[in-house]
């Protein structure tokens, strides 16, 4: 039955099938006759999807797609949020009954003597019955294959000299995104904020360490040799001296704006570094050998950060931690950048250490958001919660 | 990959302009005679009475199927629920498809909301015989339907 009704599938659709004499029998006495449609059958192509009024001008506008691969769980995603789909099954029968107007009752040949009133009057028929629907739950965006994805191939400086060849693998455009990312576009766009993506020759990248290291350099020679103040770097200034030494515009002002925000100013724009974020990526820099001690750590930093600034241990929250071997206090990086998103965050924390205190571990989960849960939740969720005595500092265990 | 939502009727008139499809939910499931089995397409099933004389109110309803009478009323559905038809692009026949997107095939695969549901005729109460009227009808509603309801008639 299934493949023959399945041919017949748009046989019913022509607004044949009463809903409208459903939905508008009123007044004391008034009936209809319900009957199976001549079409009615399973018709697996047919998908009920709860859906808020909210979310309907959305959905009837076309701004909506299902995103992810076959073996993933599918997701909906607005241009602004990403939905969980789940199937919701009923025991209840459903019966559907499509658009337009009650057509006579066709009953076969064998019944139509039955029931003459039957037979006479306009009947509602049902289509299909539904085994349930899908209902939509907000989540959060599958960010973590956006991660490894521009992970597969950083851009670096030399590239541009390259070969020049036709491979585009591990390059991926926004369109290659929206479809491999479970994600809705302005999350998605996030995201690559987030990941300090940029996108060039219209690929998403992100950025080869040792390369921003480069270009952060000569930004500072440059301004040195030409007495550019840091809090008022001239763009048009910098823009030429640094394209002349061979860096492209795009990764210039790619990392004038990751590590300062510009200022419109009459003569021109001009960039400020953030002293944070340039101290940030000397520490960075600093401690990418390994584990140091404090002491030397502290010395290297402070003479590697261009004069003018002062580091500080606070602007490294969320990007080391400490630990105490003996008399000595050790450093090591440990970058909330790096860490995964929700699901696999809790996890990676208890790799790094099996016991964490709580001003610890703040820096390394308060950017989690997640729909409908607190980090104070996912911490409920994912830790154990102990307290040796009641004015001490609770530590946190992996469940 | 990615599946397109689209609207034919979206474009101009907005929710309003989507049809409006119909849901007549009733518990458990309806049993055809074992004479129909297999071929049910056109087939009786009953009768939707509305009971209420003022129109447009949450009016009740009764279904009588067979020899057993449903007692309901018209329900609005707090979230309303899209009628959406998967669509193959090939121009090929809408196969069989699974469920949440799992096209067995590559093929180019489009989703198009073709109704909306605002509204259900809800029978949630179990069927009351009418035991007066021993007709034979087609159909024998729920499979519940051997015990007796403790619904009260309807007025």
């Amino acid at each position: 039955m299934d493949a023959a009704m399945e041919d017949a599938g748009s046989e019913w659709d022509r607004g044949s099938g009463g809903a409208d004499a459903v939905l508008g029998l009123a007044g004391a006495g008034a009936s209809l006759s319900v009957c199976y449609h001549e079409a009615f059958g399973p018709h697996a192509d047919l998908i009920l999807l709860e859906a808020a009024d909210d979310l309907l001008p959305d959905l009837l506008q076309g701004r909506v797609t299902v995103r992810g691969r076959p073996e993933e769980e599918a997701v909906l995603c607005t241009p602004s949020a990403t939905y969980a789909m789940k199937f919701v099954g009923t025991s209840n029968s459903m019966f559907l009954i499509p658009p337009g107007e009650a057509v006579a009752a066709s009953l076969r040949p064998d019944h139509t003597n039955e029931d003459a009133t039957v037979a006479s009057d306009a009947a509602a028929s049902i289509i299909k019955v539904a085994p349930g629907s899908i209902e939509l739950v907000r989540t959060a965006p599958r960010l973590d294959k956006l991660r490894s994805l521009l992970r597969e191939r950083p851009y670096v400086l030399d590239e541009d000299l390259g070969d020049g060849s036709e491979d585009k693998k591990g390059l991926y455009t926004w369109q290659d995104l929206c479809v491999l990312v479970q994600s809705s576009d302005s999350e998605l766009l996030e995201g690559l904020n987030s990941l300090s993506a940029v996108e060039i020759d219209g690929f998403w990248r992100t950025v080869d360490v040792g390369s921003v290291n480069t270009v952060l350099d000569m930004i500072l020679h440059n301004s040195v040799l030409h007495d550019w103040l840091l809090n008022a770097l001239p763009e048009n200034g910098v823009l030429s001296v640094m394209e002349s030494d061979g860096f492209i515009h795009k990764i210039v002002t790619h990392c004038l704006s990751r590590f300062g925000t510009k200022v419109e100013q009459e003569g021109g724009s001009c960039w400020r570094l953030d002293e944070r974020l340039v101290c940030l990526q000397f520490a960075r820099r600093a401690l990418s050998t390994g584990k140091m001690k404090l002491n030397s750590f502290m010395d290297k930093w402070e003479r590697s950060i261009p004069s003018g600034m002062r580091p500080d241990l606070q602007m490294l929250e969320g990007e080391v931690l400490y630990e105490r071997l003996g008399a000595e206090t050790w450093v090591h990086a440990f970058s909330v950048a790096d860490l995964p998103f929700p699901a696999e965050r809790f996890a990676a924390l208890f790799r790094e250490r099996p016991r964490w205190e709580w001003k610890d571990l703040q820096p390394f989960i308060r950017d989690l958001r997640v729909p409908g849960a607190s980090s104070e939740g996912l911490l409920i969720k994912y830790a154990r919660r102990t307290q040796p005595s009641a004015d001490a500092d609770p530590i946190f265990t992996a469940r | 990959m990615q599946i397109q939502v689209r609207c034919g009727c979206g474009e101009g008139g907005g929710p309003a302009a989507c049809p409006e499809w119909a849901v007549v939910e009733v518990q458990g499931v309806l049993q055809p005679q074992p004479c129909f089995s297999g071929r049910i397409q056109g087939l009786h099933i009953g009768r939707l009475c509305s009971t209420s004389s003022a129109p447009s109110s949450k009016g009740g309803y009764t279904f009588t199927v067979g020899y057993h009478e449903l007692a309901g009323s018209k329900v609005t559905l707090k979230k309303p629920l899209l009628v959406l038809r998967k669509k193959k692009n090939d121009k090929g026949n809408p196969g069989e498809l699974g469920q949440g997107g799992q096209a067995a095939a590559a093929a180019e695969v489009e989703l198009e909301v073709i109704g909306i549901i605002r509204h259900k005729i809800l029978f949630k109460d179990r069927p009351k015989a009418l035991i007066s009227k021993p007709v034979p009808k087609e159909k024998k509603a729920m499979p519940e339907a051997a015990t007796p309801s403790t619904v009260p008639p309807a007025s």
